[in-house]
């Protein structure tokens, strides 16, 4: 008999990161609905998946970076066309009442989609889901210096692109 | 721009709140298959059904061409049994002489003996009797 696993626990606990994370990476709100319950039906087939896991949002995170690779991977050079059309359109960040505001999350979100997916990664993990290089580098099998170049790079290119408006917003 | 000021910047952006109804559906698929493992454990399937379960699993992917290899093999088996008593070599050996190499022989012999002018071979050539005899007698002989 396998262990029972609260997935409702698991899914209050850790769905609200993996969307966000999964959702700057495909930019798409269809497949990312598909990779999260993608996720949690992995889990539910496999209740032992998470157990001896040190740490449980890390270990999830590797299961969604891992699939968003394999799916954008899957895209062909047409979709991913249309997925660069697209980014503009889905946007990671929320609306803001706030038109300045507005415009900066809109160059932000078009800023990131720009990056390529290693580097959006990295950034996204550190700034809006507060992991350490350590943690991050446990997250994607990467090492800590791995990542936290690849963050300096994403960061670098988004001032590059962001700054004037940045600046003028100030 | 300070370094830390930008990225503070970016870090204050809020993201999309995950839709609230993906919660329900997620959950009853993931619960839905936690239900059918869960039953599957209580109900151990017999040896057979396992078995075949095995079976299928293995067999599964590419059905078609384990078919096409059974059907290669039965050709090849049946090929070789059809042509296994039909060996040149035993076929030969089998086949009696026919009457025309007998008399051919026949004359090529009387054509040789002809041709030597003897009818009686040789003393020689004959084959020795081998039959046993007292070591006694055979003594005699030498001695005679």
């Amino acid at each position: 008999m396998p262990a029972s696993l609260d997935i409702a626990r698991v899914y209050d606990e850790h769905a609200r990161t993996l969307h966000a994370f999964l959702l700057n990476l495909t930019r798409n709100e269809a497949d990312t609905h598909d990779l999260l319950q993608e996720i949690f039906l992995k889990l539910a087939r496999d209740e032992n998946l998470l157990c001896g896991v040190r740490d449980e949002r890390a270990f999830l995170i590797r299961l969604a970076h891992n699939a968003a690779i394999d799916l954008l991977r899957r895209r062909g050079t047409r979709e991913r066309a249309r997925e660069s059309l697209a980014a503009e359109t889905v946007s990671p960040f929320a609306p803001a009442a706030d038109p300045d505001e507005q415009t900066f999350r809109r160059e932000l979100a078009a800023a990131l989609a720009e990056l390529p997916p290693e580097q959006r990664a990295v950034a996204h993990l550190k700034l809006w889901a507060g992991l350490t290089f350590e943690q991050i580098a446990a997250a994607l099998e990467i090492p800590p210096n791995t990542a936290a170049s690849r963050y300096r790079y994403a960061i670098d290119k988004l001032r590059g692109r962001l700054r004037p408006l940045y600046e003028e917003l100030k | 721009m300070r370094p830390g000021d930008f990225e503070q910047k970016l870090s204050r952006q809020p993201l999309k709140p995950i839709p609230a109804d993906w919660r329900a559906e997620i959950l009853a698929a993931a619960r839905e298959i936690q239900a059918s493992r869960r039953s599957s454990f209580l109900i151990r399937p017999s040896w057979r059904v396992t078995l075949k379960r095995q079976l299928t699993s293995l067999l599964w992917p590419h059905p078609t061409a384990w078919a096409g290899l059974a059907a290669v093999w039965l050709l090849a088996l049946a090929v070789h049994f059809s042509l296994r008593d039909q060996s040149p070599e035993l076929a030969v050996k089998a086949s009696p002489q026919s009457p025309e190499v007998v008399a051919e022989l026949r004359q090529q012999r009387q054509l040789y003996v002809d041709l030597l002018g003897k009818t009686e071979t040789r003393e020689a050539d004959r084959p020795r009797e081998l039959a046993p005899k007292p070591r006694s007698e055979a003594v005699k002989i030498f001695a005679s």
